[in-house]
């Protein structure tokens, strides 16, 4: 007798719980995906150089060894200025890592985003967020740089005690230069 | 008068972190700044306090055998609901916090609270309890944060916006990295027992260290003496 009170009270408990947790979700459902679409468009906009089209729109898919990649293209007054691609590198400390990349025409790099979500310990390889790391990729392109960390002997400045991160965002960015530059005219050429 | 009592003993005397040694892995985990230090302690905080009510309303309906599974249950609720609230109401907030909110359902503070308090207490109690031991676990989280980052990062940052950095110092990794978290933990448990120790000389007392963090066979201020 006294197993079915505990059976009914943890049954009670629990449908309770799961019928709190339905309404929730459903009312932070919309929100949630509002969020991180703007969290995405905003992370397009900020490494991209000065444009008056919709690059969220501007969107060309393009499949290079096996991944697809969308470039998010940048035009000012009807001329191609750049792009945006998002890359992910599965060489992190701690899982994968996105970053936003914005190339200007030229295929120099105008400026990298680390996308929220990586799990890079905190205090030390979470510092490829910061300024300082990201800072250096600008005006790099896949010819005027060796790209890997000084202490294999490339030209970027790895984050001290963090070269995993720090090589992780290196590869990253460099395989999304690489599709760029190869598919750079068709990029080019997407019209609304 | 006991509402009071239940609210600050949480600060000092009973304090989670330094007294009570509880939720230890999140309070090693996340510790390496100041920032994730607040963000960790307000989050748990809530979380502590909704779970204090709910299992102090329901104390006396809830079967003695089954009631970690069903405190597991209210507490890991509570947490998905902050989890998401805050993700679709305050994303900023949850892109910093994010990896830490699921965490709070194996701190083992809001378990042990539900447990040896809320269960017992009647809800006007367990309130205070709440909001002392949270405030509590918060400060302790804090005061471990700024004390690793300082001496593991040479600044302390908060939110972006706030920075603050020792000149001329060379900062030692080693702090904010996993060791660093049990080398400043130690410490500053041992120099709680040693103010603790002074304040008592000068009354007169000897001080008794909690059993579990016994540092009486230290000769370095001769607690035993």
């Amino acid at each position: 007798m006294e197993s079915i009170k505990l059976v009914a009270v943890l049954t009670i408990i629990c449908t309770v719980a799961g019928a709190l947790l339905a309404v929730v979700h459903d009312v932070t459902e919309a929100p949630i995906a509002a969020a991180s679409v703007k969290e995405k468009g905003d992370a397009i906009m900020d490494v991209l150089p000065k444009c008056d089209n919709q690059p969220v729109k501007d969107a060309i898919t393009i499949e290079a060894d096996g991944t697809s990649w969308s470039f998010y293209v940048a035009r000012k007054q009807n001329q191609f200025v750049g792009a945006a691609f998002e890359t992910v590198s599965s060489q992190g400390y701690g899982g994968d890592i996105a970053i936003m990349v914005g190339v200007n025409a030229d295929g120099t790099v105008q400026a990298i985003e680390v996308l929220l979500g990586h799990k890079e310990t905190p205090g030390l390889g979470a510092w490829i967020t910061g300024d300082a790391f990201r800072g250096q990729f600008t005006g790099r392109s896949i010819a005027d740089t060796h790209w890997a960390v000084k202490k294999d002997g490339g030209d970027i400045d790895q984050i001290t005690a963090a070269t995993i991160s720090s090589r992780a965002v290196t590869d990253a960015v460099q395989t999304g230069l690489a599709v760029y530059v190869a598919h750079r005219d068709r990029i080019a050429a997407v019209r609304e | 008068m006991t509402f009071y009592k239940e609210l600050i003993k949480g600060l000092w005397k009973e304090n989670p972190i330094f007294r009570l040694v509880l939720g230890m892995c999140p309070a090693l985990a996340v510790t390496t700044s100041v920032e994730n230090s607040l963000g960790m302690g307000m989050a748990a905080t809530f979380v502590l306090i909704c779970s204090n009510i709910v299992i102090s309303l329901f104390r006396n309906l809830i079967p003695a055998k089954v009631r970690i599974p069903c405190f597991i249950v209210v507490i890991a609720t509570f947490v998905t609901i902050v989890d998401l609230l805050m993700n679709g109401f305050a994303h900023e907030l949850h892109n910093s916090l994010g990896i830490f909110i699921p965490l709070i359902v194996v701190n083992c503070i809001i378990l042990g609270r539900a447990e040896a308090f809320a269960s017992r207490h009647p809800v006007f109690l367990s309130i205070a309890d709440g909001i002392g031991m949270g405030v509590g676990f918060t400060l302790g989280l804090v005061v471990l944060g700024a004390t690793r980052e300082i001496l593991g990062a040479g600044s302390i940052t908060v939110w972006g916006d706030l920075k603050w950095t020792v000149a001329g110092y060379e900062p030692m990794i080693l702090m904010i990295l996993a060791p660093g978290g049990f080398i400043a933990l130690g410490c500053l448990l041992g120099g709680m027992n040693h103010l603790q120790a002074i304040a008592a000389k000068r009354k007169g007392t000897i001080f008794t260290p909690p059993a579990h963090l016994d540092c009486r066979s230290c000769t370095l201020c001769n607690l035993g003496k």
